[in-house]
């Protein structure tokens, strides 16, 4: 395709015949590149030969930060200059972090608390975002020395869930390296392109993800070439090392040993890895631990993870009835994650849905093949005729309106990229400015959502209430990024932003929220009542004191003091009401005042505006 | 060239009618995804990508109005100049509101428990095969140019509709989702 091969100004006067584009995992553990070379898309291996590089970066001196094995190397002696997990804070506030057990130990610089947290390091203060370029750094070496050429682009993958703040960063890190991003890729998305599902025209397709410290389920819908996310679930505190600590639980069960120093646990644990790692390949392992001779028999460990397991299962469980469909209309699950190897965890996902999971690529390097086909595809090196990726909205996105309530702009599981326009009004006479609060989430309220970004239009024209008319849009991009505008119609005068908020949603949280708007929408709904009877109410109140104001004249005693007294009524109920107690004494300051407003009416025909606000008011 | 000032049916070269095809519609949505989506502009300028997004964006919001029947209506009354978003009581009629009052009602007094599950299935029927009827003769109307009988049966498909949403949320709350 022509417009393909525009050089970028400043490039290469001459386009080579095969453009290099890679694709990457960037883990939390652990982070692999991938690219197309001959016979297909393959993990391309760092100068040691290794395919899996430890998403770890050390930063003891000023020198260059020194990253993967190397660094893994320096977490027990150098812990405050090793960042690991950096992954985990992409996207979070400080004061989300600082005290959680991964992170406690660092020293964070406390004077950039609003922005990413950043943490201290002898190196200089480094933010996730420069520790993930950093990684992204070494795996682009990696590609360039592998493949003898420059790299024209990547294509990033990133969990489902991941939010707009976590994705921008994504993106930032990758910024900060030079390195062109065609497309972030949701991992589940990633690991069924590896498959080849895209290709198929339609099927539901589970992504069953048991990585070392975390486990993800996505449900993915395929239709026509369109890759929807149906739902997601997980747990973010089960994964691979939850097995090692159960044998060695065993072992120091079965040895007698009731207490063991910080060396000898690690040893044990170490141990606890490699007896599961042979496990999957044999019936029994010996073992031989601080004098302790013994046997761990795969029908043992069947028996003491069985727990575990359990789990795993009733998250699939529990994603698929999310998703309104029966295990019977999964067509494929795909496996990810080191973790999957075990013959007890495929067996399990085997029996649950009648149907044995794919496993014929490596779990580790699925998500990165995934990746590279994709870079391969959007870097022109391969025909997209039939070969498209449509992404979908994770979580809705709204605004703040009235009363703390939010209204969504675009729902949750929407085809990206979208953009949708609605339009709002001032509430009070001669407003002048409006504060817009962008938020997401599923829930009815403001606090139960995500803020993602606030700014603000001004200048707006004095004008009465409910005259002005305000257009606002959201755009969010094919990486699911977003931007909002908003603008005046009358005098088109306009404010946007590029949503890049200070910190974002782990999977938890999502997960939380997505299952707390189930559990609350009833609650929410009756939330949501009350709130709309309470502006409705102080709608009225002040349109008809701004009337009296203007028409007093218009009114006699009598009728003053019953719209007083109606009014007061309203007032001492105003916050401990219910709705419908709310709306009766409305509706009854609409009844005592309707003769007030009829005579308004009449003496204001001209004046079509002032007549409309009262007739707004009382509809 | 599709271009944005097109309205959603000449930007899938359909004809203006409430009857379609949702699967060539789909087909043809596919047609310009591949050709317009961003990731084919991966690799390019600026410029470039912004309008592969504002192109794709309001193809995926044609996409979603014109596969819906009750949006798909809505949008072709409105490019006939009909405002959807203002009711009148003349719009709606008595036989109508006695209908809906009817249906809303044995919605009402069914039981809290699954022992309405049944009875809600029944219900379901009941309003798809009216909504049915009802864009049948929307079509019909619509056709026919008589718009303001159109827009009547406009909004009887929205009330079933939204009862059909409620009765879908009752056997929810009933499977205990």
């Amino acid at each position: 395709m022509a417009l393909l091969q525009i050089s970028e100004p400043g490039g290469k006067s001459s386009a080579p015949a095969h453009r290099i584009a890679v694709g990457i995992d960037l883990g939390t553990t652990n982070s692999l590149v991938s690219a197309s070379c001959g016979s297909g898309v393959e993990v391309l291996p760092d100068e040691h030969g290794n395919y899996l590089l430890p998403s770890i970066v050390n930063y003891s001196s000023s020198t260059e930060p020194v990253v993967g094995i190397a660094a893994k190397e320096r977490l027990v002696d150098d812990p405050k200059n090793t960042i690991a997990s950096a992954k985990r804070l992409l996207g979070r506030a400080l004061s989300e972090v600082s005290n959680t057990p991964l992170f406690q130990h660092f020293d964070f610089d406390q004077e950039q608390a609003d922005a990413a947290p950043a943490i201290i390091t002898a190196a200089g203060v480094k933010n996730p975002i420069q520790v993930s370029a950093d990684i992204l750094k070494a795996l682009v070496d990696t590609a360039e020395s592998c493949l003898k050429a420059k790299l024209e682009g990547a294509v990033i993958t990133v969990p489902a869930y991941f939010n707009d703040a976590q994705r921008q960063q994504t993106k930032d890190a990758a910024k900060l390296i030079d390195l062109k991003v065609l497309r972030l890729l949701n991992e589940p998305t990633a690991a069924a392109v590896a498959y080849g599902l895209d290709s198929k025209d339609q099927g539901n397709v589970v992504v069953f993800d048991l990585g070392g410290g975390t486990f993800d389920v996505s449900l993915l819908s395929l239709q026509k070439g369109v890759f929807e996310v149906l739902a997601t679930g997980g747990d973010t505190a089960l994964g691979g090392d939850d097995f090692d600590h159960l044998i060695a639980d065993r072992i120091k069960q079965a040895a007698g040993i009731q207490e063991l120093n910080l060396m000898d646990n690690a040893k044990l644990l170490s141990h606890a890895n490699s007896i599961k790692h042979q496990l999957s390949d044999s019936d029994s392992v010996a073992v031989d631990f601080l004098g302790w001779s013994g046997s761990i028999s795969a029908d043992e460990f069947k028996q003491i993870t069985e727990d575990l397991i359990k789990r795993t299962i009733l998250t699939c469980r529990r994603v698929i009835r999310d998703a309104k469909l029966e295990v019977e209309d999964i067509d494929n699950i795909v496996m990810v994650g080191g973790s999957t190897r075990m013959p007890v965890v495929r067996e399990a996902v085997e029996e649950y849905f009648g149907k044995a999971p794919l496993t014929d690529i490596d779990p580790d390097k699925v998500v990165a093949i995934g990746a590279g086909i994709q870079a391969d595809v959007l870097i022109g090196n391969k025909s997209a005729d039939d070969f498209l990726l449509l992404d979908v909205t994770p979580l809705s996105l709204g605004i703040e309106t009235m009363g703390e309530l939010v209204e969504k702009i675009i729902p949750r599981n929407t085809t990206i990229p979208v953009a949708k326009a609605q339009e709002f009004t001032t509430f009070k006479d001669g407003q002048t400015a409006m504060s817009l609060h962008v938020v997401q989430g599923e829930r009815e309220l403001v606090s139960d959502c995500r803020s993602l970004a606030r700014f603000e239009l001004r200048d707006i024209p004095p004008m009465v209430a409910g005259a002005a008319k305000i257009r606002v849009t959201y755009q969010v991009d094919a990486d699911g990024l977003l931007s909002v505008m908003a603008e005046e119609l009358s005098t088109a005068k306009t404010a946007e932003i590029q949503v890049k908020p200070s910190y974002g949603l782990d999977a938890d949280a999502i997960e939380q929220m997505l299952q707390a708007s189930h559990d609350n929408a009833k609650a929410d709904m009756e939330v949501r009542a009350l709130r709309e009877a309470q502006i409705e109410a102080q709608q009225l109140i002040d349109a008809i004191s701004s009337a009296k104001a203007v028409d007093g004249n218009l009114l006699s005693g009598d009728e003053s003091l019953q719209i007083d007294a109606a009014i007061a009524q309203l007032q001492a109920l105003f916050e401990e009401g219910t709705s419908a107690q709310i709306h009766e004494l409305t509706e009854e300051i609409n009844r005592v005042s309707s003769g007030f407003a009829a005579r308004r009416m009449d003496l204001h025909i001209g004046e079509a505006l002032k007549g409309e606000t009262i007739d707004e008011v009382e509809q | 060239m599709q271009q944005i000032n097109q309205n959603y049916f000449q930007l899938f070269d359909l004809s203006e009618s409430f009857d379609l095809d949702v699967d060539i519609l789909t087909a043809k949505y596919r047609e310009l995804q591949i050709e317009m989506h961003p990731d084919k502009f991966a690799a390019a300028e600026e410029q470039e990508k912004l309008r592969a997004v504002q192109m794709t964006s309001y193809l995926n919001e044609a996409y979603t109005t014109l596969k819906a029947p009750l949006k798909r209506a809505a949008y072709l009354l409105s490019l006939h100049g009909l405002d959807v978003e203002s009711v009148s009581q003349n719009d709606l009629g008595m036989d109508l509101l006695m209908e809906q009052m009817q249906l809303r009602e044995s919605l009402e007094e069914l039981p809290k428990n699954d022992s309405a599950l049944a009875e809600l299935e029944r219900l379901k029927k009941d309003v798809k095969e009216r909504m049915v009827v009802k864009q049948t003769g929307f079509a019909a109307e619509v056709s026919e140019g008589e718009l303001v009988n159109a827009k009547k049966i406009f909004h009887e498909l929205q009330f079933l509709h939204k009862l059909l949403l409620e009765i879908e949320a009752g056997e929810e709350q009933r499977l205990g989702y």
